[in-house]
Formats: structure tokens, sequence, C-alpha cells
């Protein structure tokens, strides 16, 4: 049946009310600008930033002075980072939906038939700021293609409590997974454990997995892509550590934690060390009187950041790849690229970067040297994020199979289950032929 | 039951029942609590020493503003409300007429239509939200109210036809015989003797409709997309997790006040809602 | 038919007989046309593509080709689907038998006159109308890890000294969703098992009564027999719509920790549009329907027989 058929069938069939609004009425009630209006809209659409500040300025300052410099209606949308997928789905499903979408990781891979190529503007960009970091390169482009423009790395590190190290008598962050883990039954004995979800959240569950993994040397598949090697001892001896560390020194509730359960437990003072991004310590910025420590003081003063310890095999860190794709779908394509273009100029990327406080390290080598690292010390650990970041699908290439492995959870799932009573063995096992499946397809 | 001593009526009875309501309720209680309840007292851990939860000496309205100001709640409520009247009133037509057709007319294969339309409800809509999505993007009608308006009816109707039946069935023949007697057709006596009498039917339907098309969710969440488009409970689910720092607050605003319509207009309506239920299980 | 006889008048219709009968079927065909358009277009027209679309190996973006079952048997050799068969069976089973226990004891005890029994009538529904993703929200922040109110509760009472990890615990997880789903339907169940309980006249039970039955067998005998037919409806309904369950689960845990919660439509949910496996996400979606096809049918025929008694 061709669509003016079905369309007149519905009309039939639909009763009084759908029947009747077509035309103005129909445009009214559905809220769309039809397609003859002057303006063109983009629509945006991008994670609920952890860091409030940078989304109240694009809200209140960057997007009303892109409307005006660019002749064009802007629409921003945030969602919680969980659902950008999803609503990725959606919008490529039903042909329907914002034009630029912020995506993490692999994404781009994915969902490489559907976007728009931005070698262009990514090559631009690149040369003007001395060079895109290899991580953001491997992830955006597939060598034929930028799926995606590179726009931010969220550093992971571990927060914690100095007052409260030092009174256990640890002086420093332990720097080992077994002085960790001694630190951290220490602490969890003074009702002071370390917090880590295992649950299924995008940003600090695979945060510490991934590179807790590679840190005993286990890796999911060899460099040739295709080879399924995660059963191997490492990751088995990794497993089992993680199991003790678990019921040591964590808070058990992580199981169940996303990624604000810390956040929020930290800041209610009942964990003493957590990986994240630097959005706690942001917001002890932020609001100095609502958080205090036993002693007065406010809790900012008393917060550090240290990177994963090291394990058998190096010390890794997976940080966060936010990239912008340009939907194949969009009706307004060259408007959301000129937007695209307006928002990685010096001067916007900077009232970005600015209102970041250093919570995302910049894609592009000319900022690491800005000297907003050197305004608080406590960030400065996050400069590096961007250069030293390894990407899931280690050490094949980070592509689709690599993300689907992320999406899908495989990794944390395969520490969650052990700390939940499975044997080790038996959780790698499962790990490594579900990954198998992937790979095999 | 034979009523014995007063101790038998409380312990038997009294009591039980204060038990249910109480835990039937507390729910929505938590929920206008922590609506009302400034940030410093809402985030105490659960072994906190002054830590009073089932009251707060600082109401605040902190968390309504935010709701209204930081989110485009009030334009869910609006499209929600929109999509379910709508939806109820499609569903009502058709329902009215299809049940008004199995009850009383006869023709060829009635039962088994009955049957297919009960038979629809082994297919809800998590069987159907896939290739569902599918269809309304060939439609073009993704991200409009309509990609629901549209949908909803499919499982509004079954429920209204049958309880429809049940209504018609109890009409006695003769007010129609009457009617046609006295020259009118058939579809005439349907419309004005028949339907004023199944008013109470009609009722009930509709607001059981009602409340169905709000407690709808996972087309919503698939169909739409745009912050303006959407319905409140995909809004509440999607765009007040902000981030990682607090949002309770607000969230429980948005469920209380998602709430509140869904429940005045119960409120009105309330037998025609009871009878409706009960209708549709004896009928 | 009636009409032509009784009163011998003269009705204003040409031809009779063959007249209504068609005019009779072609105006059910009219009453029934929106009806069938609406659920053909939107029930049974996916249905189809549903199954076609299972049978594909389409993603988000990349049509695919034609696989046949293979996705049936990728996912019925998937561990977490194995896992969410279960779980779904478990939920659904638990959640009834507790609904169904609680629901007639909450319709016992309004079956009697008491003052304000109406408005209590009409709160204890609140549960059921308002929007199950607005209640399992609050739910969610009462089972909150850190700051649940129920662990104060208990934790004041003196009953823990260790916080309940209501919704970390894979158990406890399972626990906790099937409370929220009891709680969600005892009200659906009471109110319908009331109105079947007093269709039926007192008399019955206080003639046992005089007969010397005890309360136990009074119900068993002459109550729950009467009430049977309004009880499988209620169960029918209750089963499906707990089997095909979404909303619930997706606010509480989204199928977590580690998928111990999750159920048939969350893991479609998870897999369709979350990672954009359309043609899995769809067999798993599909896979609901056998199962519940035979959860139908056999309460069908038990309704039969216990109507026909």
């Amino acid at each position: 049946m061709s669509k003016t058929k079905r369309r007149s069938v519905l009309k039939l069939a639909g009763g009084a009310a759908a029947a009747s609004m077509g035309g103005m009425a129909g445009i009214l009630a559905s809220g769309r600008t039809p397609a003859y209006a002057q303006q063109k809209t983009v629509h945006w659409l991008k994670w609920v930033d952890f860091v409030p500040a940078t989304d109240q300025m694009f809200n209140k300052e960057m997007m009303p002075a892109a409307e005006k410099a660019l002749g064009i209606k802007i629409k921003l949308e945030t969602v919680n980072g969980n659902d950008l997928q999803p609503r990725i789905t959606s919008g490529i499903q039903s042909g329907a939906g914002p034009d630029l979408i912020m995506s993490f990781n692999s994404y781009t891979h994915l969902y490489a038939n559907s976007v728009v190529d931005l070698s262009e503007l990514a090559e631009d960009v690149g040369k003007r700021e001395g060079g895109i970091y290899k991580y953001a390169r491997a992830i955006c482009s597939d060598g034929r293609m930028f799926m995606g423009m590179p726009w931010a790395v969220i550093g992971g590190m571990i927060a914690y409590r100095k007052s409260w190290f030092d009174e256990a008598g640890i002086s420093k962050f332990p720097d080992t997974w077994e002085s960790y883990r001694d630190a951290a039954k220490k602490l969890k004995a003074k009702g002071q454990p370390f917090g880590q979800t295992l649950g299924h959240t995008f940003g600090d569950a695979p945060g510490f997995t991934y590179p807790y993994l590679w840190s005993w040397g286990g890796k999911e598949v060899e460099a040739d892509g295709k080879t399924v090697v995660l059963n191997t001892k490492e990751t088995i001896e990794s497993v089992k550590f993680m199991q003790g560390l678990w019921k040591d020194g964590m808070d058990e509730g992580g199981l169940a934690w996303d990624d604000t359960n810390n956040n929020r437990a930290f800041l209610s003072q009942t964990i003493s060390a957590t990986l994240n991004g630097a959005s706690i310590y942001i917001e002890t910025l932020r609001k100095p009187d609502q958080y205090k420590t036993a002693a007065g003081k406010p809790m900012n003063t008393d917060i550090l950041h240290a990177p994963l310890p090291k394990g058998p095999a190096g010390q890794f860190g997976f940080h966060l790849l936010q990239s912008n794709m340009l939907m194949k779908y969009s009706k307004n394509q060259d408007a959301a690229k000129e937007f695209l273009k307006y928002l990685h100029t010096e001067a916007n990327y900077r009232k970005f970067f600015e209102s970041q406080k250093g919570f995302a390290t910049p894609c592009t080598v000319k900022w690491e040297s800005d000297k907003l690292w050197d305004v608080d010390p406590v960030m400065t650990p996050y400069k590096v994020a961007a250069k030293l970041g390894q990407a899931p699908g280690f050490a094949g290439p980070p592509n689709a199979k690599a993300q689907e492995g992320l999406s899908k959870y495989i990794i944390t799932d395969m520490y969650a289950k052990a700390v939940q009573g499975m044997p080790a063995e038996d959780s790698v096992k499962w790990a490594e032929s579900e990954l198998k499946k992937i790979y095999s397809a | 039951m034979i009523e014995g001593a007063a101790w038998r009526r409380w312990v038997f009875y009294n009591i039980p029942l204060i038990l249910f309501v109480f835990v039937l309720l507390f729910p929505f209680y938590w929920m206008i609590i922590t609506t009302f309840r400034p940030d410093g007292e809402l985030y105490l851990p659960w072994n906190a020493k002054n830590y009073q939860p089932f009251w707060t000496n600082n109401p605040t309205l902190e968390h309504i503003k935010y709701l209204f100001e930081e989110t485009s709640f009030a334009r869910w409520m609006l499209n929600t409300m929109f999509i379910a009247l709508v939806s109820t009133v499609i569903s009502l037509f058709c329902g009215v007429l299809a049940g008004y057709a199995l009850a009383r007319l006869n023709f060829p294969y009635a039962g088994s239509l009955g049957t297919v339309i009960f038979i629809t409800y082994l297919v809800p809509q998590t069987l159907l939200f896939i290739p569902l999505a599918q269809i309304i993007r060939n439609f073009e009608l993704g991200d409009t109210p309509w990609s629901l308006i549209l949908t909803y009816p499919t499982f509004l109707i079954p429920f209204c036809t049958w309880l429809m039946m049940g209504y018609f069935k109890a009409i006695p023949k003769e007010l129609e015989e009457c009617a046609r007697i006295d020259g009118a057709s058939r579809w005439k006596a349907m419309l004005y003797i028949i339907i004023p009498v199944a008013v109470p039917g009609i009722l009930s339907s509709g607001i059981i409709a009602f409340t169905l098309s709000w407690n709808e969710f996972i087309y919503a969440l698939v169909f739409l997309s745009s912050p303006d488009q959407k319905t409140v409970p995909v809004g509440v689910t999607s765009e007040l997790i902000r981030g990682d720092v607090f949002f309770w607050g607000p969230l429980m605003a948005g469920a209380l006040l998602g709430s509140i319509p869904v429940a005045i207009v119960y409120s009105f309506f309330v037998e025609h809602y009871v009878s409706g239920l009960t209708g549709s299980v004896k009928g | 038919m009636a009409v032509t006889a009784v009163s011998g008048l003269e009705v204003r219709r040409p031809t009779p007989r063959l007249r209504r009968l068609e005019d009779e079927r072609w105006l059910a065909l009219a009453l029934l046309m929106p009806t069938a358009i609406l659920l053909g277009l939107f029930i049974a027209y996916p249905f189809f593509e549903g199954v076609l679309l299972s049978m594909t190996s389409q993603r988000v973006g990349v049509p695919g080709e034609f696989v046949g079952l293979q996705n049936f048997v990728k996912v019925w050799n998937d561990s977490i689907f194995r896992t969410t068969v279960w779980n779904t069976f478990w939920y659904t089973g638990v959640t009834t038998v507790f609904k169904l226990a609680l629901g007639l004891w909450l319709a016992m005890l309004l079956n009697r006159h008491f003052k304000g029994k109406a408005l209590i009538r009409a709160f204890i529904l609140l549960p059921f109308i308002i929007p199950t993703v607005l209640s399992t929200f609050a739910w969610k922040w009462m089972f909150d890890p850190t700051f649940s109110v129920i662990n104060w509760t208990l934790f004041q009472l003196g009953f823990i000294s260790q916080r309940i990890n209501w919704l970390g615990d894979p158990d406890l997880a399972m626990t906790s969703i099937i409370v929220v789903n009891i709680w969600r339907g005892v009200p659906f169940f009471a109110i319908s098992l009331l109105a079947g309980l007093q269709t039926i006249s007192p008399e019955l039970n206080e003639a046992a009564a005089i007969d010397g039955a005890r309360p136990w067998n009074r119900f068993w005998y002459v109550t729950w027999p009467l009430l049977l037919p309004v009880t499988m409806v209620v169960m029918l309904f209750s089963v499906i719509q707990t089997f095909a369950d979404f909303q619930l689960v997706y606010v509480m845990t989204g199928g977590g920790p580690a998928n111990a919660t999750h159920l048939f439509a969350t893991y479609a949910y998870q897999l369709g549009i979350g990672t954009g496996l359309l043609s899995e996400g769809a067999a798993i979606s599909l896979a609901m329907f056998p199962f519940l096809f035979i959860i139908v049918v056999v309460q069908l025929i038990y309704i039969r027989r216990v109507e026909t008694r």
C-alpha cells in the first residue's frame, strides 16, 4: 500500500479526531514546525552534564548567541547518559529525531551506517589545535570517515577523603591493588568503606572494570581483533581478587548503584573513596556550606584525586570519550554542520572547557598545556586523560564489536556475578562465551 | 460472619484493614513528604542520627519550582492529557459500536469475532513495540502525539468493547423493538434509545480507558523523543535523572504532580470505575 | 423476530425479512469497521512484521538479511535469556499467588457495612490508578541503598543493624519488585473479588453455619466455588499483564543487578533499543507469545469447566 492510500484509510477509520486534524490544526497539535518555515532548527541531544554549570552556560549564553550568529533555531536537549543509546536507536528507527546526537565511546562504530562523514571538520580542528589524540581518532574514525566529531574525554580518577586516610595511617593513596585492598579493609572496619558500582551503567562501572582487567594482564581479544582470549589465568586471578576486595573493603550496595549513587554516598560521607569523574569534587566546590567534614571544614579541602592502582601488568585507565554524530536522517545537515563548527571555534570551545573546570579533557593536544590545569592542583591529574586513555576491545580496535561487548556489560557482569557468589572460573567462562558470540558473528 | 465481642472485631477486621490501608497509601505519603522537604534534610543516610524522616518542619517549594522551570513538565501534562482524552474518545467510539454489534446483532462469525478481539489481549504492547516503531516511521508519525493516539486504542478498545457488550446485553430487547415499531431504523434506535441508556457503561469505560492511557509507558518511550512531545511518565523518567547529583526532590514532585490529574478525574467517577472494573470481570 | 409479529402494525420497511438481515449484516460491518481497521493496522500488521523481523539479522541502520530461526537459536543459547525466562515465571507466579491471597483477604474485610466504606474503597484503588512509573519511583526512593526509609524504620525498631541491600542483592532485588507488583495489584484483586463476594447471598453462608460448618469449611465449600469464575477472570488479566510487565522493572532496577530481575520485556528493550539489535529484541518479545498463549488457553479451559459445573 502506498503512503497516501494508508493515510486515506486511516482517515476513514480513525473517527472524527484523527480525520479532522490535517493542515494547520494538525501542525499545531504535533508541535513541529512545518517544512516551509523560514528558520531551520538544529536539535542537539547531549547527556545531562555532570557539571551543571556547563549546561546552564549552554542554555543561557551559548545557545542564544549561536542562534543569533547563525540565524537558526537551536534546540538543546539533555538526557541521562544511559538513555543516549535507546534514543539513537529510536531516532534511526523512526527516521526522525535529533540532528546531532552525542555519542559515547564506540557508538560511532556501531552506528556508522546512519551518520554523516565529518572528516572535514575534524581534520580542520585537529590541524588548528596541534593534532587529535590517537585515542580519540581510533574511536571516532574507521580510517575512511569520521563517524563522530570528537568532543571531550571524561577522565575517571579515584576521589578520596584525605583526612580519613590519614587517620587510618595511610599517608599516600595506595598504588598497588594489594595495598588498595588493605586500605579498603582498614577503612571499612571503621565504617568508611570504598564504594564502586558494578551495575549496568555507562560510566563508573566500565571505567573501573576494564582498566582493572587490563592491569592484571587480562584482555578481551588479540590485536587481530578476532581471537577472543578472555579466559586466561590472569583474568581469573583478577576476578578472585575482586571477590575478596568486594567483601573486605567495598560498600556492598554497589551492585545496585548507577553513576549517581557513588556521588551521593561520597557526599553524604558513607564511603571514603570511589572512582569517578571530577563531579564529586566540583559539587563540593559549588556548595561549600552544604558539604562539611566532621571537623566543620568544607569537604573540598579534604578531597584528592589519584589514578587507579597498578596491577601486575601495569596501570591503565578507561576514560569515556564523547563525540557528536550528525545523523543521516537529519533534514538540516548543513545547518547542523555550521553549528558544530561554531561550537568548536576556539572562543566557544574554551567557554565549554572552562565551565568544566577540568572535568572534561579536550581531544586535541594544545589544551593539555592550558593554564586551567594549574589553577587547582586537585584537578591536575585529569589533564592527561585523553592522552593515556585505552579503549574497550583491547587489544583489538575499539570498533562496533567492542562497543557491543561494552553495551552488553559483559566485563562488568563478569565481576558482578563473581562477587555475588559465582566461582571465578565460571564467570570468566561465561563472559568469554558471550564475547565469542559477538566476535564470531 | 457472626459479630462477636468488640475485641474480635478489632483483631480480625479493623486492625488488618488499617494495616492494608496504611501499606497501600504510605508510598504516596512518602511522595508528598519528599516533594516538600529541602535537600539538606533529604539526603541523610538511613542510620544517621537526628533523622526525622516522616515529617519536616521546613517545607519548601524549591523542588516544584525546579520541576517547572528546568523541565517542560507543564508541556508533558498537556501532552498526556491531550493524548489520553483523544485516545479515550476514539476507543469509546469504536468500543460502543463494536460492543453493540457483538451484543445485539446477529451475523455470521459474531462469536468468533468476539474471541478475536479477546485474543488481541494476548499481544501486549511489550511484544509489539519493536516492529510497531518501524510502522510508525513508515507512516511518518514518529515523535508526534498521533503515534500514541492511534496506537493506544489497540489496548483500550477490547476492554471498552467487552464492557459495553455487558451493558448492552443487559438492556432489554423490548426497548429497541418499541422504537422499531414506531418506525425508527436500526441505526436510529441504537442512537437515540440504546446509547442514552448505556451512559453509565460509557462513563465506566471512559474513566478506565483514561487511566489506562496515563499509565502507558513503552510506546511513549520508544515513539517519542523531543522533550516537548513527551508524556509525563516518560518525561519524569528521562529528564529528571540529571547527571550524578541530587534529583529525588524534583523527581518526587514530578511523580506527585503527575499523579494528581488522574487521581482527581478518578475521584469524580469512582463508582463508575468500580462498576466498570467489576463488570468486565463478571461479564 | 418479534417485531413483525407483535402488533401487526404496518412497518415502514420495503421487503421485511431479507432486507432486515442484510441491514443487520451491513450495519454490523459498519459498526465493526473502525475497530477492525485500528486493530488490524496496529496489532495484526506489526505482529506479522515482528515475526518477519525476528527472522532477519536486522540491526539499527543495517537492513540485514533473512536468517530463518537463527535468532531464536541464538537467544535460546543465551544464558541471560534463560535467566530472564526463569525470572519472568517466578515473578508472575509469586506475585499472582500473593495478590490473590491478600486481595481475597482484603475483599472479605471490606465485605460488610461500616462507616467510611465508600471512602476507603476509593482510596485503596489508588495504587492501581496512579501511573505505575510514578508510584514505582516512590518505592525506588524508599528502597534506596543509602537513604532507605524502610531501613531507617527497621533500624530504629532494632530489627536490623546492617543495612538491607534491597536493590543491590539479586534475590532481594527480585523480592523488591515482587513487593511493588503485589502492592499495585492487590487493590485490583480486592475490588473485583469484593464484587464477586457481594453476589453471593449471605443466606448460603448462614445456612451452612446453622448446619454446623466451621468458618474455614464454609469458605472452602460455599464461598470459594461461587467465587471461582470471577477469580479466574481476574487472574487471567493479571497474569497476562504481569508476564508482559516492563515499567516496574525498568524503573526499579533496569533488569539488574547483573540481570537478576530482567523480564522478557526489559531484556527485549535492552537488546533491541538499547544495543540496537532489533531482530534479536523482536525474537525475545515474540518468545513471550507461546507462553502467554498456553497460559491463556489453560485458564480459559478451566473457566469453561467451572462455568459449566
